[in-house]
């Protein structure tokens, strides 16, 4: 297969790519983009924090034991968060409310947490503010406040100081809902940031590379200029070449985007701090890169069909939708892992063909995975390859000099069949 | 024995039969005419040949041996809708055609710079192909053709777009490739240079072959039975004559063809009889033009051969 036409293809196909300004681009730039748009995140964080809270309550007691259990929380350690003590009853809230309508619009004042006497028993309590839906504020609040309703309730009933400890206890590590991931959090907080880099650059990556390759296939069936290749070579040289050639410009710039990864992993010479540690081996990097590697091949394969199909880049846009489904889902599941990475879906996924060349780095990622289902995945992926081009070639040879009107999907179908 | 056998080709897109039983011989060393009107099938013959389709039915045979990876290196292709990578420098591109046939090094850069220089386009080597004119890509491709010194050079409609100066150079350099030994195969809607350049002919209509053979065996076969004539008067009472096979009229002169070669005297008498004031009447001549528009249908030929 490797012949010295397919390497001529393969040689011109990444001379151009490499050298192409999008190459560069994209290369160079991505990684400012997306760290500066977790910069921004960060930044947005910081701003949150400086909040001005107001927490009512309707007695005394109850205010103050919040006053004493939220001051010296680990909330109020940043300094940015400054809270505000009332006892109101409900008719008093609403006035308070309506005059200071004016603060709570304009930020003055972040929120009002009202917390009656109701909550007690069934723990509801209100919360009232421009942006209700603030969730780092009420996640951050939600601790100390639930661990003061906890005392409060268990207070009247006699219980010893220890039981008490013991159902407190059990409540606070409910707030953390999955156990694992605090495991997580205590090993390297770093990982999530790890998940987050690698789904995107895989994601964009993919989009690109396909992009890429669907411009270029498009660009020598609208020229015409795969005749004169197809006079030197066969169809599937031709595709292999190409293939092989933009998965091996992806597969370098990739390498370049996680060089500081794998920097900071294998030496010494840059060191994070502790809770940001990255909790990966360079064999799982590795793992990453050839998992990414018989991706690139799977979905150059499917561009490489979709380019031959269309000869003009605006009806190919529109065609190929099916792809950006296979790469879009893989990514949708790759980022809800961030919440949980064991879920079902994400335990499928990470095995399914296509959706496991992204989600099965970012579950190693985040989570232990077995080694046979990691060397199940790469089979899968294998498989899937030797499934997916002999169709794609099947297509290609077809399609490629086929020009005039835009095949429909049926036509594309019979053009498996066709002796060419 | 001959260097191209094509042998009962067919080939069918859905209803469409674009080639019908088609066969063939190029003998070795020649210039070798596929001849037809646009759409006659030709442009999916030298398709098959090259093994960019697969035929439905037949081969094409190469010296004894079904053709495959080893003619495709044995040939420089022109197709007849031209195309480049618009990006790549014109040296680059020259190499990249050539690396695919095997063919790479000092030497072929050489070549590279002769034919540069010959086609005046030397001082371009390093301009992107984007940026040339038309005609002078099309150069560029013409000697990305027989750059890498193929035994068969197979130019799909080679003239078209062509300036006459380039024609010229282009009719000289396909001579002198026949004097190396070279087997040429081109297809043309053109008659007059099929009759210049060619040696052999094979004329397709709707992928049907009409005729093929020799093309000086041709002439004399139709040209016996031929006659040109250019005359004053009216002669539609030809017309049912016994003698008489086929009366075409092309404007300026009339073809007649007689049943037989001796008929010929007979025509000339009677047209002299019946006062017809004769200016020019050839009894041995007949251009492929006359010969084709004969085969395919005059009507249908008019409107293709508007040269």
């Amino acid at each position: 297969m490797f012949n010295y036409r397919v390497m001529a293809i393969i040689k011109r196909e990444i001379r151009e790519k490499l050298l192409s300004r999008t190459f560069i681009f994209m290369t160079i730039l991505f990684p400012f983009l997306m760290f500066g748009g977790i910069g921004i995140q960060f930044a947005l964080h910081q701003d949150e924090a400086n909040a001005k809270v107001a927490i009512v309550t309707e007695n005394a007691p109850l205010t103050q034991s919040f006053q004493k259990e939220l001051l010296t929380s680990d909330v109020m350690k940043s300094g940015k968060l400054s809270l505000m003590f009332f006892t109101m009853n409900r008719p008093e809230l609403k006035n308070y409310l309506e005059e200071k309508k004016k603060d709570l619009l304009e930020g003055q004042i972040t929120g009002v947490v009202y917390i009656p006497l109701s909550s007690l028993k069934d723990k509801r309590i209100e919360y009232y503010s421009k942006t209700p839906t603030n969730l780092a504020l009420s996640r951050k609040l939600e601790g100390p406040i639930n661990k003061v309703l906890i005392d409060s309730y268990f207070s009247n009933k006699a219980l010893s100081p220890s039981e008490l400890d013991f159902a407190r206890k059990s409540l606070d590590f409910s707030g953390f809902k999955v156990s694992k991931e605090q495991n997580v959090k205590e090993e390297g907080y770093g990982n999530l940031i790890l998940a987050y880099i690698f789904s995107f650059l895989l994601y964009i990556s993919l989009l690109v590379t396909g992009q890429m390759m669907l411009q270029s296939v498009i660009e020598e069936k609208s020229n015409r200029i795969v005749e004169v290749i197809l006079s030197s070579v066969s169809p599937k040289e031709l595709m292999t070449g190409k293939i092989i050639g933009n998965a091996f410009t992806a597969l370098i710039q990739m390498a370049i985007w996680i060089s500081p990864i794998i920097l900071i992993v294998s030496t010494t010479l840059i060191a994070l701090p502790p809770e940001l540690a990255f909790g990966i081996t360079l064999m799982q990097i590795g793992y990453l890169l050839i998992n990414f590697a018989l991706g690139l091949l799977i979905y150059l394969s499917l561009f490489g069909m979709m380019g031959s199909i269309f000869d003009n880049p605006q009806d190919a846009q529109a065609g190929m939708w099916p792809i950006m489904i296979l790469i879009l889902v893989p990514f949708f599941i790759a980022l809800s892992m961030m919440e949980n990475p064991n879920s079902p879906i994400a335990n499928i996924a990470a095995l399914l063909p296509f959706s496991s060349i992204m989600v099965m780095p970012i579950k190693m990622t985040l989570v232990e995975v077995p080694i046979w289902q990691l060397i199940l995945c790469l089979f899968v992926n294998i498989l899937t390859i030797l499934l997916v081009f002999p169709i794609a070639g099947r297509i290609y040879r077809v399609g490629i000099l086929i020009t005039g009107k835009k095949p429909k999907w049926s036509e594309v179908i019979k053009w498996l069949k066709y002796r060419y | 024995m001959h260097a191209l056998e094509v042998k009962n080709l067919v080939k069918t897109f859905d209803k469409l039969v674009a080639v019908d039983h088609v066969s063939f011989e190029v003998p070795e060393g020649s210039i070798f005419g596929l001849i037809g009107r646009n759409g006659a099938g030709k442009t999916t013959t030298i398709r098959m040949m090259m093994s960019i389709y697969l035929p439905d039915e037949g081969e094409v045979i190469l010296r004894g041996v079904k053709v495959g990876q080893e003619f495709k290196n044995k040939v420089g292709y022109l197709p007849e809708e031209r195309g480049l990578y618009k990006k790549m420098k014109v040296n680059d591109i020259l190499l990249y055609f050539a690396e695919m046939k095997g063919k790479s090094g000092r030497t072929i850069q050489k070549k590279a710079d002769e034919y540069l220089k010959r086609f005046e386009l030397y001082d371009r080597r390093l301009s992107k192909i984007g940026d040339l004119s038309k005609g002078n890509q099309q150069k560029i491709q013409f000697i990305a053709t027989i750059l890498h010194d193929p035994d068969f050079v197979i130019l799909d409609e080679p003239f078209s777009g062509l300036d006459p100066v380039n024609t010229e150079l282009l009719k000289d350099i396909i001579l002198e490739m026949k004097q190396q030994g070279k087997v040429i195969i081109f297809s043309t809607h053109l008659m007059e240079h099929a009759e210049k350049l060619c040696d052999h002919i094979v004329m397709i209509d709707q992928g049907k072959i009409i005729l093929k053979g020799a093309l000086t065996d041709i002439k004399t076969e139709y040209s016996q039975r031929n006659v040109s004539l250019i005359c004053d008067g009216d002669i539609s009472f030809l017309t049912g004559n016994p003698i008489i096979e086929k009366i075409s009229n092309f404007g300026n002169t009339t073809g007649i063809r007689v049943k037989e070669t001796i008929h010929t005297q007979q025509l000339l008498k009677l047209l002299v009889d019946n006062n017809v004031t004769i200016k020019k009447f050839d009894a041995n001549d007949i251009s492929l033009h006359e010969i084709f528009l004969e085969l395919a249908g005059r009507e249908n030929g008019k409107e293709a051969f508007n040269v």
